[in-house]
């Protein structure tokens, strides 16, 4: 007989195999349309890359130059805009345009996004419009943005205007979108942390009937049945199912994208068709999800088709042995190793968590056995001799629930790990205060801009505050080499983090590193040196900030001729109630020169943690919720696969809630230790890469414990889904369903 | 010292019925049982036999009609209270053992015990007396995979036994079992039955069975169709 039309009659019939076929049916879509959505990360990634490649054009050499372009970061209150300032030097560079840029702006004109559009007749204009001054000539259309939302200017110039920071360009569609390395490896650690409790999931669905199947084999198998013709039959049962899982997974997946395409990366959403993939890989993941599910159920009954007395009799399994146990550390090892030798390459990583994969499958059974072994051996009532016996007979069927959240839980643990100990390094990195807006420039242009700055700020009736801080390179005669401001001792204590210094009466050098000797200085690394006067004073300045470690303060009475050469710092103090028009002030005399501040640098570093803290967290739950669902199923099964038992129990007047807790010990215990492993080893091997990054130190924080609590959720959830099957049993307990 | 029989039903039903939808299981049984007797009951399939020794263990709740067990009512009794009657006061041996796999040969025969509170080692050593009265010595640690049908029933006879029940319910003891076999097994049963004083309820259909029994109930369309003797 055709095994798809045996299949069919079977779940014709068979409310049970109905049941676990359509639970195949959903676990196999949730499968689909996850690696759908993993899979088509990196095309989005790329698509939204090329899209905005304009933005980040490349250099090119003089002669093959027809503009010259500056491309940097701008902020309004915590929003993040993309600013390109332009000067157009030739006709030619209006010629071939990016999609969805109208046109290249010239003197005192902009291009804006319409998002970035609305934003300015929201707010007053010597807050925001007053930065991208000029008459708006166009709109850019949604093929040059990174998603519908995205705050973008184009700022056309004089070429004058611009500062030294803007780069030969000889074409905007020059510019090469930046790959995503970040992004492709979490989507490739995400194919693996969710893939395989869909996996699972599938594969417990299956298990509902495995019992049965196993019977209804074996006596097909001994009534003649030829084991290929079984395991057509299992293959045809499964397909069925699984085709139609994959299916609905990809019509499903379709809605799903517009949904993604609003979680934030990289300071921005997505465009929604960013997620379409590409019919080819649409197919391959119908086909290799099904085939991989029909593989598992097939090989699963491998015993039934070489040995259908066997499986008819359930002999006793082999327990699993201690050395197993040896895969954890070897494990983890292998991963940093991996890790060490590969520089944190994608392939290390996603080949190390391949590796913990394959530790924790051996481990696992092995840590379930010796659990049930201890109650087996310490049981003072009932429910856990029986929970202890059942994980102590088969432990790899119970093991099996937990693979799924034991993956979870180990990855999150991991990641969260390394991400609290960064979030921990991050901070700092300004000589300047938090209330102080500054722009690097050359001398010459640094003039201009103090200028233009100080009068935007009196066209506002703000008082003109902006200065400019040279800045020099300072040596001792033993060749000490630090950074020097020239900045007088009472603005470095208004301006910079130098403010608790106390200041000398006479012009002075004050450094937190001891200077000895004849001081000197250079305002650019290797150029021509300028002696101090013999007799300066060098004042140790107290203070312990880091990074004012190796800066100096020179009194500019010390350096007079400094203000014309090297690099200079044009700093413009704010208070909350002037910053947005202090900014303004500064970004539309900066001449494509990026605006920079404390609270924007950490802003950007926020935004990126706060990125990975989101994707982690969003993988977790799904993890967890897969790995949930499937151990619900487990629990369930168990009680269908021992129904009869557990009837004729109950008929003997055995209490519903013995039962409960016996199941709820046999599924909650393993997934509790199976967390708490895995997140102490997940946790280990996060130390352990912490220490691949120099200057990280290794704290454990509240967002490490975050997949342990998932953890015991799923052990919950499998500890309480077995109690309704069981309460259906007790209303029949001794009908055969 | 040796139980005192009395005329008093351990167990009756009066005006059972069980309906499965519209279809009638028990269309109104009256039973008496006393105590320290064995009765058949015997009939075709569907007609009835085995949901009256539900309704009579209170497995499945009449739809009308009561259930006395020592002149008390038990019918109107909640889930909880029937599973803990069952647990103490009744003993019950299925088709083919109906063992709990997990277990040994001891512990399935210890587990009423234990579910009823008493102490782990008292319920394995009377779990252990009862196995080797019942001629199953060095079986106790074998699981019930490991025995033969026939010493798979043994063991639970001796579950069913070994809280010293008021009232056994066999639901088709030799179903699965050879003839010879079949045969050690009831006398297993009734032999122990008689040594603790309990009644003995047995489904049937094996005719020689129910002929060796002193009383034999016969069932036909969810009624007492006749009685033996009458």
């Amino acid at each position: 007989m055709n095994p798809f039309v045996l299949g069919l009659r079977v779940m014709r019939a068979d409310r049970r195999t109905r049941t676990s076929s359509i639970l195949i049916l959903v676990g196999v879509a949730v499968a689909t349309i996850l690696v759908s959505l993993l899979a088509s990360l990196p095309q989005a990634v790329q698509e939204r890359s090329e899209r905005t490649g304009w933005q980040e054009p490349i250099s090119t050499s003089e002669e093959d130059a027809t503009m010259r372009v500056s491309s940097t970061v701008d902020h309004f209150g915590d929003t993040a805009i993309k600013r390109i300032d332009i000067a157009a030097d030739s006709p030619k560079a209006g010629a071939e345009l990016p999609p969805g840029v109208p046109k290249l702006p010239g003197p005192d004109q902009v291009v804006l996004s319409p998002a970035l559009a609305e934003l300015i007749k929201e707010n007053p204009e010597a807050m925001l419009a007053k930065r991208f001054a000029g008459a708006q000539v166009g709109t850019f259309g949604e093929e040059s943005l990174s998603a519908p939302d995205q705050l973008v200017a184009l700022v056309g110039h004089q070429p004058t205007e611009l500062t030294s920071e803007a780069v030969p360009v000889a074409s905007l569609n020059d510019g090469i979108g930046t790959s995503d390395g970040m992004l492709e490896l979490l989507a490739g650690v995400g194919i693996v942390v969710l893939l395989v409790p869909s996996l699972v999931l599938v594969a417990s669905a299956s298990r509902l009937t495995a019992a049965r199947r196993e019977r209804r084999l074996a006596a097909l198998r001994l009534a003649g049945a030829t084991p290929r013709q079984v395991l057509g039959m299992v293959a045809a049962e499964t397909a069925l199912a699984a085709i139609a899982g994959a299916l609905l997974g990809l019509l499903a997946a379709t809605p799903l994208h517009q949904v993604v395409s609003h979680v934030p990366w990289a300071g921005a959403t997505w465009q929604p068709d960013d997620f379409t993939l590409p019919v080819s890989i649409s197919v391959l993941i119908a086909v290799l999800i099904p085939a991989l599910v029909v593989l598992a159920a097939t090989l699963g009954l491998r015993r039934v088709a070489t040995n259908p007395l066997g499986a008819a009799n359930a002999q006793e399994r082999q327990r699993p042995k201690a050395w197993r146990l040896l895969a954890i550390p070897v494990a983890g090892l292998a991963f940093l190793g991996a890790l060490a030798s590969g520089q944190g390459s994608q392939l290390a990583v996603l080949g190390g968590l391949a590796l913990v994969v394959l530790a924790a499958t051996l481990a696992g059974p092995w840590l379930t056995s010796v659990i049930g072994g201890v109650f087996v051996r310490a049981w003072r009532r009932p429910a856990l001799l029986l929970a202890g016996r059942r994980l102590r007979d088969d432990p790899k069927a119970a093991y099996r629930a937990s693979a799924g959240v034991v993956l979870a839980v180990f990855t999150g643990s991991m990641a969260l790990t390394v991400l609290g100990s960064i979030e921990a390094m991050a901070g700092g990195g300004s000589e300047y205060r938090d209330n102080v807006l500054y722009v690097r420039a050359e001398a010459d242009s640094a003039k201009r801009i103090v200028r233009e700055t100080n009068e935007n700020l009196g066209q506002n009736g703000l008082r003109a505050s902006a200065i400019s801080v040279p800045m020099t390179y300072l040596s001792d005669a033993e060749g000490q080499q630090v950074q020097g401001m020239v900045l007088d001792c009472s603005s470095a204590k208004e301006l910079t983090r130098f403010e608790g210094v106390t200041c000398p009466a006479q012009p002075s050098v004050l450094s937190p590193t001891s200077l000895a000797g004849q001081l000197s200085a250079e305002y650019e690394p290797g150029g021509q040196q300028q002696r101090l006067p013999a007799d300066t004073p060098v004042w140790s300045a107290d203070t312990a900030d880091p990074v004012l470690a190796n800066m100096a303060l020179v009194d500019p009475a010390l350096l007079p001729e400094v203000a014309d050469k090297g690099t200079v710092t044009v700093v413009l103090p704010t208070t909350p109630d002037t910053l947005e028009v202090a900014r303004s002030a500064l970004a539309s005399a900066a001449g494509g020169a990026e605006v920079r501040s404390l609270p924007t640098m950490l802003a950007e570093q926020d935004a990126k943690l706060a990125d990975l803290r989101r994707v982690t967290v969003i993988g977790l739950l799904t993890a967890g919720l897969l790995a949930g669902a499937s151990a619900a199923i487990t629990a369930a099964g168990s009680v269908l696969d021992r129904r009869r038992t557990f009837g004729s129990l109950m008929a003997a007047g055995t209490p519903l809630g013995v039962l409960a807790r016996a199941l709820r010990a046999e599924a909650a215990l393993p997934a509790l230790v199976a967390t708490l492993g895995a997140g102490a080893l997940g946790v280990g091997v996060g130390f352990g890469l912490l220490t691949l990054i120099e200057g990280s130190i290794p704290m454990l924080n509240a967002w490490s414990l975050v997949p342990v609590g998932l953890g015991i959720l799923v052990a919950l959830i499998a500890a309480t889904a077995a109690a309704p099957t069981l309460r259906r049993v007790r209303s029949e307990p001794l009908s055969d369903e | 010292m040796a139980p005192q029989w009395t005329a008093q039903p351990v167990l009756a039903g009066r005006g059972l019925v069980k309906r499965y939808g519209n279809e009638h299981a028990l269309a109104g049984v009256d039973i008496d049982v006393t105590a320290g007797e064995a009765i058949a009951i015997v009939g075709p399939s569907g007609s009835g036999k085995t949901s009256l020794l539900h309704v009579l263990a209170g497995i499945l709740p009449a739809d009308e009609g009561q259930v006395f067990l020592a002149g008390q009512r038990i019918d109107q009794l909640n889930e909880a209270n029937r599973s803990e009657l069952r647990r103490k006061e009744f003993g019950f041996v299925f088709q083919n053992g109906m063992l709990v796999d997990e277990l040994t040969a001891q512990e399935n025969v210890a587990l009423p015990m234990l579910l009823g509170d008493v102490a782990k080692a008292q319920a394995l050593r009377a779990a252990r007396e009862w196995l080797d009265q019942l001629d199953l010595p060095g079986l106790a640690e074998r699981r019930p995979g490991e025995l033969s049908g026939g010493q798979a029933q043994r063991v639970a006879i001796a579950r069913a036994l070994a809280h010293q029940p008021k009232v056994i319910f066999a639901d088709e003891p030799t179903g699965a079992l050879d003839t010879r076999t079949g045969e050690e097994t009831m006398r297993a049963l009734l032999d122990a039955a008689a040594q603790t004083g309990a009644a003995v309820l047995i489904v049937t259909h094996d005719r020689d069975l129910a002929a060796s029994l002193p009383r034999t109930v016969a069932i036909r369309d969810g009624r007492v169709a006749s009685e033996v003797p009458a």
